[in-house]
């Protein structure tokens, strides 16, 4: 093949399609991707350092502004995390709580991962009708939390609040409409032949490379691994559901993009089942807890499958009521870390659609 | 048939140009704002005992109590937040088991100066006649600070952070004692 001189290119870190401050240095040969080496850190807040000038439970808010689309989902791991340690029993109507939330949480996420993709591409209508249901979900955690995205929703032995009254009706007829609106997506986006073409066979990833590099989530099924948390190694009350683990072919961009899309309907019905099971569930929502927390001297690892992958929360104590070392297992972080490979080969025009169909965040990125 | 699936792309958006509009005309139309949102703060003084559990929750070092002693009871001068650094968790609020810490529905807290932003809502004198005196003199302090004025005064902006960190932390430990 001819080859030119090499240039090098900055992507980012000021470039819509790098959804946040991230930039990649590709090395090109004309159009052609001969190296891309991700640059992050820009969103550094040190989080696992604020974290151990906190109480337990003040690092609760903080673990929201990592991935701040899933903020359920961060918030669990975390406190599970925690229970873990000190052995915290926690009542069955917070468990439930906490699937609901965190899979409204989860398909929130998917509808941005599946709409910045879109977008990315150039569908923006699809985007715009990704945003629309995703606002309809806002707003029922509004009701439920107070707040739209940074949740702080899940509490050490429970959750914050009972859902309040009709909440439940509502969300389950928002949940019933969900498929509908879902076969929209897959109209608007997925059938869509540009949309396809410029995703089919990009990015491939094999499943062989994708455990190697210990990648997770959409990410990784999509390869073809079947590897799910809430099915592997069930946590929570996880195991009392009926549901599928959506698995790609080819390991492309359509396909991450796909298993996210199916993902979705998967995540309704579980909402679908858990919002059936709750009622037959009273009680309370937050279990006996200590009002000052002390756990044993000790350490814990706990992950559970975020909308990004697996995130994994690692806290060891030394008795006080601050945690001695919190550090996170972010799942976008590790699976950007094939990007470089990924990429290498492409058109530029490419890269975009490929970091899109990762889905990061980069809060979560940074930390 | 290659653009089948761009056909039907276009029919979807032919649907939904005719669905009802979802966007909200702010600010001539508004939302309505769920009961639990975390909106500006409002204080009851009348409850308030400034024990100081909520400073103390905060993850943040938001709050600041302030507080003197009068005979033999403590008399809570000023209850101030750092609201820019707030990250309306609502530990604080949970925290407070005399129900006198709440979030309204009020989300407009925009100010045009730095210095308008902390959120002042007590700040009065302390009377100088102990006990019997304190009743009245509490509830006339209500009456003109029950509603949290974001005009912070602003004659004195932000007072020196450490002072009153400082006086909330002691007030809290004689609390715990
Ligand atoms: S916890 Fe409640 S009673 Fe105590 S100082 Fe705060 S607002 Fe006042
Ligand atoms: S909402 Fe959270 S950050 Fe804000 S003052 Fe209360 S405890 Fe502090």
């Amino acid at each position: 093949m001819l080859r030119t001189q090499e240039y090098f290119l900055n992507f980012g870190p000021q470039h819509p399609s790098t959804h946040g401050v991230f930039q990649i240095i590709l090395t090109l040969d004309g159009e052609r991707i001969v190296k891309g080496e991700p640059v992050c850190g820009y969103l550094h807040r040190g989080i696992e350092k604020l974290a151990e000038a906190r109480t337990y439970t003040q690092v609760i808010p903080y673990t929201d502004r990592m991935d701040y689309l899933a903020a359920m989902l961060q918030n669990l791991g975390y406190v599970q995390a925690v229970e873990k340690l000190m052995g915290i029993e926690v009542p069955e109507r917070a468990e439930y709580l906490r699937v609901i939330s965190g899979e409204l949480s989860r398909i929130a996420s998917h509808l941005i991962g599946i709409g910045v993709n879109a977008l990315d591409i150039g569908a923006f209508t699809g985007f715009l009708l990704c945003f629309r249901e995703r606002e309809k979900i806002m707003d029922l955690l509004e009701e439920l939390t107070g707040s739209r995205m940074t949740l702080s929703y899940a509490r050490i032995g429970g959750v914050a609040d009972d859902a309040p009254e009709g909440w439940l009706d509502r969300l389950k007829k928002l949940m019933d409409e969900m498929p509908g609106y879902i076969e929209e997506y897959q109209g608007l986006i997925t059938g869509n032949e540009i949309f396809q073409a410029r995703t089919k066979f990009i990015g491939i990833l094999s499943p062989e490379t994708a455990i190697n590099y210990s990648l997770s989530g959409p990410t990784l099924r999509g390869s073809g691994v079947n590897y799910d948390l809430r099915k592997a190694r069930p946590y929570g009350v996880y195991d009392r559901f009926d549901f599928e683990v959506p698995l790609g072919e080819n390991g492309d961009c359509f396909d991450r993009f796909l298993c996210r899309m199916l993902e979705m309907e998967q995540s309704v019905r579980i909402i679908q089942q858990a919002v059936e099971q709750i009622k037959e569930v009273d009680g309370p929502v937050i279990g006996k807890v200590p009002k000052v927390l002390k756990p044993p001297k000790g350490e814990v690892y706990h992950e559970i499958e975020s909308s990004k992958g697996i995130i994994g929360y690692y806290v060891v104590s030394d008795g006080s009521n601050k945690p001695y070392r919190v550090h996170v297992r972010r799942p976008s972080f590790i699976n950007l870390g094939y990007l470089d490979e990924m990429v290498r080969g492409y058109l530029l025009a490419d890269v975009v659609a490929i970091l899109s169909s990762i889905d990061i965040v980069l809060g979560e990125v940074d930390c | 048939m290659f653009g089948k699936g761009l056909i039907k792309g276009l029919q979807i958006t032919w649907k939904e140009f005719w669905a009802p509009k979802l966007t909200v005309q702010y600010p001539d139309e508004q939302h309505t704002v769920p009961e639990r949102f975390h909106g500006r703060f409002v204080l009851d003084v009348d409850k308030c005992i400034a024990c100081g559990l909520c400073a103390n929750a905060c993850p943040n070092k938001v709050i600041s109590i302030e507080k003197q002693k009068v005979g033999k009871k403590q008399y809570m001068t000023g209850y101030k937040m750092k609201i820019q650094y707030c990250l309306f968790c609502g530990l604080c609020v949970e925290s407070c088991n005399k129900d006198a810490l709440h979030f309204s529905k009020d989300f407009n807290m925009n100010q045009y100066f730095y210095r308008d932003i902390p959120l002042v809502l007590v700040e009065r004198e302390a009377p100088a006649e102990p006990l019997e005196e304190e009743e009245p003199a509490a509830k006339a302090g209500d009456k003109e600070k029950p509603k949290p004025k974001p005009k912070a005064k602003a004659e004195k902006p932000a007072e020196p952070a450490a002072q009153t960190e400082v006086a909330a932390g002691k007030a809290s430990d004689k609390e715990g004692q």
